[in-house]
């Protein structure tokens, strides 16, 4: 299979078509899109394919994290956090922008950590253990998320929740279908990997949550009487 | 697997193991299931539509919510550990049960004692402490059934023809110890009628006992108890040793010497001692180490036996809960954090903690267990093995929506009830915020009724492999060995 994923950093413009050249140009019409459309294809492609891992943090992993904090702040700046209360929660400009880049930052980390961790399970369960291939795993798999995140640009928790619980979902539907295919191994072992995949990313997402919650109560964030 | 190796004792006749107390402990564990949980799903939309109790008092929020703890983590939760606990050590010691006529008392004792507490609690009758709501005369039955169900475990233990004890029997023997001894001093008290009791501690004493039982419940119930049902079940399913033995046991004493001292952080800012509440942050922190060394544990030994999952579909519920109990075993410690429980405590957010790890952990493994284990006491195969896969599916999709639910929930009501106006007021009043939480308790409403769904395919799945048949006899091998 030819083209511009398979080729990574060694992407040679003369041999690919018009198409795949496109498609390596703009990250957001690459192909962790078809995760969306078409997760059986984007899985068997990147069975495939020999992504570099620097390209792949630059060139997507940077402008996916980049987006929900971007939407949360165009949100929140507009319409305040709306929490179920009457009147929605407003908070500065100057606390805003230290959130957003907070939430970038550990969606970052998110990113990378998983991608690492993905890689280091990768020798128990038998996978492949190239970098980028895990790097790819995780943006396709982080996709839907991404994309559900346009819903902070309205920022009521409840809104939010609803939308992105059924992206969360997908995430979980393409994790446990797509890791066995990506990563060349056994079903049953995908599961098992994908199942430990997902105990560290809940332990991920609670502690994001503890985090936050600590960084308020030292005076980052919304106001509290404590 | 060298620590169970024959130590050479004298062979003696040995029967053929009691296992017949065990298959009813399993039913009836299910049926506490399904009524437990059903009591869940009914607070559940109370919470939604407050009307529902049509104002009779049995009916009422108070009485069905100590209703549903305590009959899943007592009669649910209890049942299934008694059950496993009978069952894997004869199994671990290689001979029947010692005095099966009083595992039998333990069996039926123990069901008609939750059945007349559960009554009792929708009567009102209620000592006022969380977990620990049943009246003395029920104290006092449940300690007698407890100490009876001490005699028979460690009968069998001492009685056994293997001379290491096997590291599930550790677990099991500090269930039953530890409980013991937390549920006889949480319960002194002095009665003055037959449906009530004041406790014999005061002031913040009373709340450091209670305490000190409620969290050590939560450690040695639904935390060792489980964990002894796993080091004995998930190899067995996985049909290879745990990953290191050597881990196990170093996890089992090192849980066993820090979760005691973790109560405290029940208690952040309130009236006891500072140190207090900061020496059960700190041994709430380490208390990750040992979770987690077990979690590795499970993990490893797991990780060798994937073909297993191809033909047996218990053990997905078991690599889940292994998840989900990483998961719990985090968010405990961190929530014990001051700065982060200023916020969690008396939220919604706690609700969801305890739920990943009761249906996350305990149920998803007490379920896998059951499917391993019915099979083999009847000698015949699951009923259904695609129910079985479905059941899967629908525990993981409720489970997580319910903890979304709430994390969503608490985070909300912690920032809210903390909001200060312009003159350092509170911003919402409890009523508002508690009237705009609705959305969140219908989706947890939602998760309740696709978790219940999965327990109903079970409670049919295990029925119709029952049905018609009996408990099979089994005799320990002639020779000594795991």
């Amino acid at each position: 299979m030819a083209g511009p994923l398979r080729q990574g950093n060694c992407y040679h413009p003369g041999k690919a078509t018009l198409t795949q050249r496109l498609m390596s140009m703009h990250p957001f019409q690459w192909f962790p899109f078809r995760s969306l459309l078409n997760p059986t294809a984007a899985f068997a492609e990147l069975s495939n394919a020999h992504p570099d891992p620097t390209r792949m943090f630059f060139r997507r992993i940077l402008w996916l994290a980049l987006a929900p904090p971007a939407f949360v702040f165009v949100g929140s700046s507009l319409f305040g956090w709306r929490l179920g209360a009457a009147e929605p929660l407003r908070l500065p400009g100057d606390v805003l922008t230290l959130i957003g880049i907070g939430y970038f930052l550990a969606l970052t980390f998110g990113f990378v950590s998983t991608a690492v961790l993905s890689r280091w399970m990768a020798s128990t369960y038998g996978a492949r253990d190239q970098l980028g291939v895990h790097f790819a795993l995780v943006t396709i798999v982080a996709m839907p998320i991404v994309i559900a995140s346009v819903c902070h640009l309205f920022p009521h928790v409840f809104i939010n929740m609803l939308a992105l619980i059924p992206a969360l979902l997908w995430s979980l539907y393409l994790l446990y279908k797509g890791l066995p295919v990506a990563l060349g191994i056994e079903p049953e072992r995908g599961m098992l990997m994908a199942s430990a995949l997902v105990g560290c990313l809940l332990v991920g997402a609670v502690g994001l949550l503890g985090l936050t919650v600590a960084l308020w109560t030292n005076g980052v964030g919304p106001t509290i009487g404590i | 697997m060298a620590v169970e190796q024959a130590a050479g004792r004298a062979l003696r006749p040995a029967g053929v193991y009691h296992d017949r107390a065990v298959t009813a402990l399993v039913l009836c564990s299910v049926v506490w299931a399904l009524l437990g949980m059903l009591a869940g799903l009914y607070v559940a939309a109370e919470l939604v539509w407050p009307e529902i109790d049509f104002g009779r008092e049995w009916l009422s929020y108070g009485r069905l919510r100590t209703l549903h703890t305590n009959a899943v983590i007592f009669g649910f939760g209890v049942s299934a550990l008694m059950g496993t606990a009978f069952y894997s050590v004869q199994r671990t010691c290689h001979v029947p049960l010692f005095a099966p006529r009083l595992a039998w008392f333990c069996c039926i004792g123990w069901q008609l004692g939750m059945l007349a507490g559960g009554l009792s609690l929708l009567a009102g009758w209620n000592a006022g402490k969380e977990y620990a709501e049943l009246e003395w005369p029920f104290d006092i039955a449940i300690a007698v059934v407890w100490v009876c169900f001490a005699v028979v475990f460690f009968g069998t233990i001492a009685k056994r023809r293997i001379q290491p004890i096997y590291v599930s029997n550790w677990f099991y023997g500090a269930l039953i110890i530890v409980i013991a001894m937390l549920h006889i001093v949480n319960s002194l008290a002095v009665p003055v009628g037959l449906s009530k009791s004041y406790s014999l501690f005061a002031g913040a004493q009373d709340a450091i006992v209670q305490w000190w039982y409620g969290h050590n419940a939560v450690g040695f119930l639904l935390t060792g108890g489980f964990l002894g049902m796993l080091y004995y079940f998930l190899p067995k399913h996985a049909d290879r040793p745990i990953w290191s033995y050597r881990l196990s046991i170093v996890a089992f004493w090192s849980f066993t010497y820090a979760y005691i001292w973790a109560g405290p952080h029940h208690l952040h800012y309130n009236a006891i001692p500072e140190w207090v509440q900061s020496l059960g942050m700190v041994m709430s922190l380490v208390l990750l180490a040992p979770s987690w060394a077990t979690m590795v544990n499970g993990v490893m030994t797991v990780a060798g036996a994937w073909e297993k999952l191809k033909t047996d579909p218990a053990l997905k519920f078991i690599v889940l809960s292994l998840a989900f109990y990483g998961l719990a075993t985090f968010e405990g410690p961190m929530m014990s954090i001051k700065s982060v429980n200023v916020v969690s405590h008396f939220t919604d957010w706690t609700i969801g903690h305890v739920h990943s790890g009761a249906l996350g952990w305990n149920a998803m493994i007490t379920f896998g267990t059951f499917y391993f284990l019915v099979p083999r006491l009847m000698g015949a195969p699951l009923h259904s093995v695609r129910l079985a896969n479905i059941h899967f599916w629908l525990a993981l999709a409720g489970t997580m929506l319910y903890i979304l639910a709430m994390w969503g929930a608490g985070v909300s009501q912690g920032l809210l009830w903390l909001s200060l106006d312009e003159i350092g007021e509170l911003s919402f009043s409890f009523k508002d915020i508690m009237a705009s939480m609705a959305p969140y308790y219908a989706l947890r409403l939602a998760a309740g009724l696709i978790f219940f769904a999965g327990v109903l395919l079970l409670a049919f799945n295990l029925f119709m492999t029952v049905k018609g048949r009996r408990t099979i006899a089994v005799a320990p091998p002639k020779t000594t060995g795991f």
